[in-house]
């Protein structure tokens, strides 16, 4: 019996070994453990055996039992991790197809732009303030240092209502409007649609800008320019060079216009920047006494400075968008670029 | 304003290179727009000597030269007759490309190798018509540029100069600030003008009988003259700035405009009635025709020259066609006149004549230039017309204006501009423009000028004007560079504006694109949509000046400007869109005062998820737009928003769409599918849905505060019920039945389906339902919520007729 015995754990060991599934598996156990199978078969035959033999066969049995669990287990393992090997062979997916994606929005990039200069001039503690866009004479032109019958005029083409009602040719309007309700200090930055009667490739009658103002006592010309700069080089980046140049505006005085490095070729001259360099980016200046005059601030007690710039042209140079009538076509294929 | 580089230097000594120059007028305020090499690419064209002229050995009428070109002697065909041995004359050499993109190669003609081109003045481009070759003076240095040596290479420079330097308006004026840039001092031609014995005064008279307008009026008389083309010299400087030669007398006057800045005309004094120049306003409706043919209806504020008899010349605008200079005019009355700016430029504007002259005078042109303009131009015109100044000028100024006197205090400017310039060194930069230092009482640091204003800066008149002075001269860039101090009080932005800014935000998220359309838009855009002609949307705004018919006025709603980009686009064959506006609308109130309301149009149209592998081709549809309607409410905390198909609007499907109203009963807007009429008006032809709501409204709602709804830790149960109800019975109907039952564990209600079609009988429809259902404090038992089921469904059976599938 002990060399039946061997032998059968020799064929059962062996079977378990070269189970080739889980299901095999199994089969072979039952048919070494099972009820009908042929160690508990053989089992039946230990009755036979004298008192001697049979604790030594008995021995031999439980080794055979447990060297055959142990066996069974390391082949279940075995399996189980070849399966599911195969399985995940199996599944594998192409993940370069493209993924299922909801519809994706946009802005406007004269919002995006907007956005972000609000945010830079916010953290100088400027506030959002807002004006009508018709808006009246008084408020676009008069309070502003430029009368009626001024060649000033000429610098901006307008759209008129009637007699005392305009499309405002500029955001600064909304300097007379908070002024007249608010004293200073005063730190207001104010984005907004403007309108001018011209349309070319260059000019657009509708555009976007965004005006600033800070009044306060002991403001000078140098604060003017620390704000600008502060302004350019978060928005352009970090040592952009930066130049002020004497101008014109009716309610500035001294007025400036502000000219960067062109971002295109970084100065060396190209078609951007007409060769010269130099990008004109906005005009500012030291808010004139005749708006003070008209606001009712004491400009022996306080002084101030705004500036303005054209939204679209920021936006351009920004994005490099080359065709200022995209911004207002709508376009679907220019607007899902900014999404 | 165009001037050139050797005009300039005519007036101030400067031997830096142009570009330098324009680098320093820009930044001291005379923005150069652009300088552009007269003669550029014109260096090989040399003076070369002729060593020989000899007949080409195989053509007649051809000459065959030995030209001298300095280094070398070369062989040139020349077809002219006009030159002989020793000659110097201008050589093209091979490689040149001269005016109107003539390249000069080695050739062969009729056998004979010429290296380049002996030129003329009009191949030269410097003469419209020339005979013969140049022959250049015998003096110049062979082998250098011709254009060099002749002092024919140039520079124009165009300034863009803001409206508040009429000074500049001039060579003379921009040459004073070059000269104040370089420490210079402005030189002032001296006139040599010759007057004959014979007076003025005893054939002409000059009466000013509007001295408001017209504070200065003074004449002179030239008699004798020929009218004739200009010298080359002055075609090619008028050519230079922008202007185009007339004839040698109104050349003149052009040309002292340009260079003193002061305009002039010139009458044919034959054409002067009785001798008399009589400046007075026009008669109302008297007509007068300027010399550019041009007929116009005058007004009494209309300021003109006129002579015994009738208007001559509308004051400082433009000359009339009745007393224009002729080709057989003689005698020249040249006037030059200081007139009103406020008068001009009304003028100017009434008759849309905008011109050299109107321009200067409305800007403020130099009272004190009348004489010195007047005898320059007179000395000219009898130098080139070959004519007679007669003696005297016929000067009337009664009263002389005032000359300006402005105090400043050097503290104040040092402290606008953060600096510490010395006395000293202010008084400089004032002088150096041509300014007055009256006095200087220099006291402790903070002593005072007494600033006398030349009449050429009629910009200065204030203490902040010559602040700006001082600190441009000095240079904007040496002003250091600070940040404002104070205490800063930011605010958080508004509610508004952090709504609106949200409001944005989410119409992206749910898929759309802003879109900014101009505000103007046809008359017709409301009626085109297909609102009423006495809906308020379709009187709108109008603008009294627009550019063209199709934004003649303010739009009163955003959907005209959506559904045209919505065009613009499916013309583009992008036919998956979803776009949105959040731009206010212009509306006249009941005074006729205008509103500016935001508002918020969206539509969206073709398929409803972008084309791919994994994705439906399934087009959108009204419960896409609704849907993104919903989480916009849900977004701003607004509830109990009905939809009220009843109350909708004409360009929307009248049974695709609804109004939504508040529970107070305002209405937020509408939406819907376009109306199929509306579609074809524009050329679409597929279902756009389209939301338009009042987004001023929208942003006002307050949005219920979120507060936190505890959770149940105990297992749900979830109930489906088939109903059968009449095609009739509508959603909302269902919902708010099940809503009043209120039964405290039903944690949610969802219809999963909705279905018509086979299996269900005509007029009915079948709605799945789902509720579900969860207790606070215990599992709920399947005989508690079997029980609950019944009831809520029982009761839909009850109110509505329905019944269980």
């Amino acid at each position: 019996m002990k060399e039946r015995l061997e032998q059968l754990q020799d064929d059962s060991l062996e079977a378990l070994k070269s189970a080739v599934s889980l299901q095999d598996l199994q089969t072979v156990k039952v048919q070494v453990l099972g009820k009908k199978g042929s160690l508990t078969q053989m089992m039946k035959g230990m009755r036979d055996l004298s008192n001697e033999e049979r604790p030594v066969v008995g021995s031999l049995v439980n080794a055979f039992k447990n060297n055959f669990e142990q066996v069974f287990a390391e082949r279940l393992k075995q399996l189980e991790e070849e399966e599911i090997a195969a399985r995940l062979v199996r599944e594998t997916i192409d993940v370069t197809l493209p993924g299922r994606r909801a519809v994706a929005g946009s802005l406007h990039p004269v919002t995006l732009v907007t956005d972000e200069i609000v945010d830079i001039f916010s953290r100088l503690g400027f506030s959002v303030e807002q004006g009508p866009e018709i808006e009246k004479d008084f408020y676009n032109f008069e309070a502003l240092n430029i009368p009626r019958d001024h060649p000033a005029r000429d610098m901006q083409d307008t759209f008129y209502i009637n007699d005392d009602l305009v499309l405002r040719t500029h955001t600064s309007p909304v300097q007379i409007r908070t002024m007249l309700k608010q004293q200073p200090p005063v730190r207001i930055i104010a984005p907004g649609t403007v309108y001018r009667r011209d349309s070319d490739l260059t000019h657009s009658p509708m555009f976007h800008q965004i005006e600033g103002f800070l009044v306060d006592r002991q403001v000078a010309f140098g604060d003017l320019k620390g704000v600008l700069t502060h302004f350019l080089n978060e928005f352009f980046g970090a040592n952009l060079q930066v130049r002020f140049r004497p101008s014109f505006f009716p309610f500035t005085e001294p007025s400036a216009e502000v000219d960067i490095a062109c971002v295109i070729c970084g100065g060396n001259g190209c078609r951007v920047c007409g060769g010269t360099g130099w990008l004109e980016i906005l005009g500012c200046g030291m808010i004139d006494p005749a708006v003070f005059d008209a606001v009712n601030y004491d400009d022996r007690q306080y002084s101030g400075f705004a500036f303005g710039m054209g939204l679209e042209r920021i936006a351009m140079l920004k994005y490099g968008v080359n065709d200022l009538r995209l911004f207002f076509e709508n376009d679907i294929r220019f607007l899902k670029q900014f999404s | 304003m165009i001037v050139t580089y050797n005009w300039l230097k005519e007036f101030v000594d400067v031997d830096t290179s142009p570009e330098e120059l324009c680098r320093r007028l820009t930044m001291v305020g005379l923005e150069v727009d652009s300088l552009k090499e007269l003669g550029a690419g014109m260096e090989s064209v040399i003076v070369a000597r002729l060593d020989a002229v000899e007949s080409h050995p195989d053509a007649d009428r051809l000459t065959l030269c030995q030209v001298n070109t300095g280094s070398e002697t070369v062989a040139v065909v020349c077809g002219a007759t006009n030159h002989k041995t020793g000659d110097l004359v201008a050589l093209a050499q091979p490689g040149t490309v001269l005016p109107g993109d003539f390249k000069i190669k080695k050739s062969k003609i009729r056998g004979q190798v010429s290296h380049g081109m002996l030129c003329s003045e009009k191949e030269l481009g410097i003469a419209e018509e020339s005979a013969g070759i140049m022959i250049l003076p015998a003096d110049l240095p062979v082998g250098r540029p011709v254009f060099d040596v002749m002092g024919w290479r140039d520079y124009q420079i165009e300034i863009g100069l803001t409206p508040n330097r009429p000074d500049c308006l001039s060579v003379i004026g921009v040459a004073r600030e070059v000269a104040a840039l370089y420490g210079q001092q402005l030189k002032i031609p001296a006139i040599d003008l010759h007057e004959t014995a014979e007076q003025i005064d005893t054939h002409a008279a000059v009466t000013i009988e509007a001295p408001r307008a017209c504070p200065r009026y003074a004449a002179r008389m030239i008699r004798g003259v020929r009218i004739g083309p200009s010298p080359d010299w002055m075609v090619r400087r008028l050519e230079a700035v922008g202007m185009r030669s007339i004839n040698n007398i109104v050349d003149v006057t052009n040309y002292v405009m340009m260079e003193l800045g002061h305009p002039l005309h010139a009458f044919d004094f034959r054409l002067v009635a009785d001798g008399r120049i009589v400046v007075k306003n026009a008669q109302q409706g008297e007509c007068f025709s300027t010399l550019d043919g041009q007929e116009h209806q005058l007004t009494t504020d209309d300021l003109m020259i006129c002579d015994g008899r009738k208007p001559v010349a509308l004051a400082g605008v433009m000359g009339g066609l009745n007393s224009e200079v002729q080709e057989d005019t003689e005698t020249i009355l040249l006037e030059a006149a200081y007139f009103n700016p406020v008068s001009v430029r009304r003028t100017s504007k009434r008759h849309s004549l905008h011109t050299e002259s109107s321009h200067r005078f409305e800007r403020g042109a130099d009272v004190d230039m009348v004489p010195v303009a007047l005898d320059r131009a007179a000395s000219l015109m009898a130098m080139l017309g070959g004519g007679e100044v007669l003696s005297g000028v016929l000067d009337v100024y009664p009263e002389p204006l005032n000359k300006k006197e402005i105090v400043l205090q050097l503290a104040k400017l040092n402290n606008m501009l953060d600096l510490s310039i010395d006395g000293a060194s202010v008084q400089t930069y004032l002088e150096s423009i041509g300014l007055d230092v009256v006095s200087h009482n220099a006291g402790t640091g903070d002593g005072h000028f007494v600033v006398g204003i030349p009449s050429f800066r009629p910009d200065l008149e204030r203490e902040i004007d010559l602040i700006e002075e001082v600190a441009r001269l000095h240079g904007y860039d040496k002003i250091p560079v600070t940040m404002p101090g104070g205490i800063v009080d930011a605010p958080l932005p508004p509610l508004s504006q952090r709504r609106q800014k949200q409001l944005r935000d989410m119409m992206v998220t749910a898929g759309f694109s802003e879109t900014i359309n101009y505000s103007f838009v046809a008359a017709n855009a409301g009626v085109k949509t297909g609102l009423s002609g006495d809906d308020e949307r379709c009187t709108p705004i109008p603008i009294l000046n627009p550019l063209s018919e199709e934004q003649a006025v303010m739009r009163t709603s955003l959907v005209p400007s959506l559904l045209e980009t919505v065009t613009r686009n499916l013309n583009y064959r992008s036919t998956d869109l979803r776009l949105f506006e959040l731009r206010p609308v212009f509306l006249a109130d009941e005074k006729g005062q205008a509103r500016e309301p935001l508002s918020l149009v969206a539509v969206m149209t073709g398929r409803r998820d972008p084309q791919g592998w994994a994705q439906s081709e399934a087009q959108v549809d009204f419960y896409d737009i609704k849907g993104a309607v919903e989480n916009l409410l849900t977004g701003f905390g607004i509830k109990n928003v009905t939809f009220e198909s009843s109350r909708t609007q004409p360009y929307l499907h009248p049974g695709k769409s609804c109004a939504l109203l508040t529970d107070n009963g305002s209405v937020l807007g509408c939406m819907g599918e376009v109306h199929p009429r509306t579609l074809s008006v524009y050329g679409i032809d597929q279902p756009v849905y389209l939301l338009d709501l009042d987004a001023e409204l929208l942003l006002q709602q307050q949005g219920l505060n979120q507060s936190f709804q505890p959770l149940s830790r105990f297992p749900d149960i979830s109930r489906d019920s088939a109903l059968l109800l009449d095609t009739t019975v509508r959603a909302a109907q269902v919902f708010d039945i099940l809503k009043k039952i209120k039964s405290k564990n039903v944690e949610e209600v969802i219809l999963f389906d909705m279905y018509t079609g086979a299996g269900i009988p005509d007029g009915k429809k079948s709605l799945g339902i789902r509720i579900r259902y969860r207790d606070m404090t215990k599992t709920l038992t399947e005989e508690e919520v079997g029980k609950a089921h019944d009831r809520m469904i029982g009761t839909l059976c009850e109110k509505l007729g329905a019944e269980i599938r």
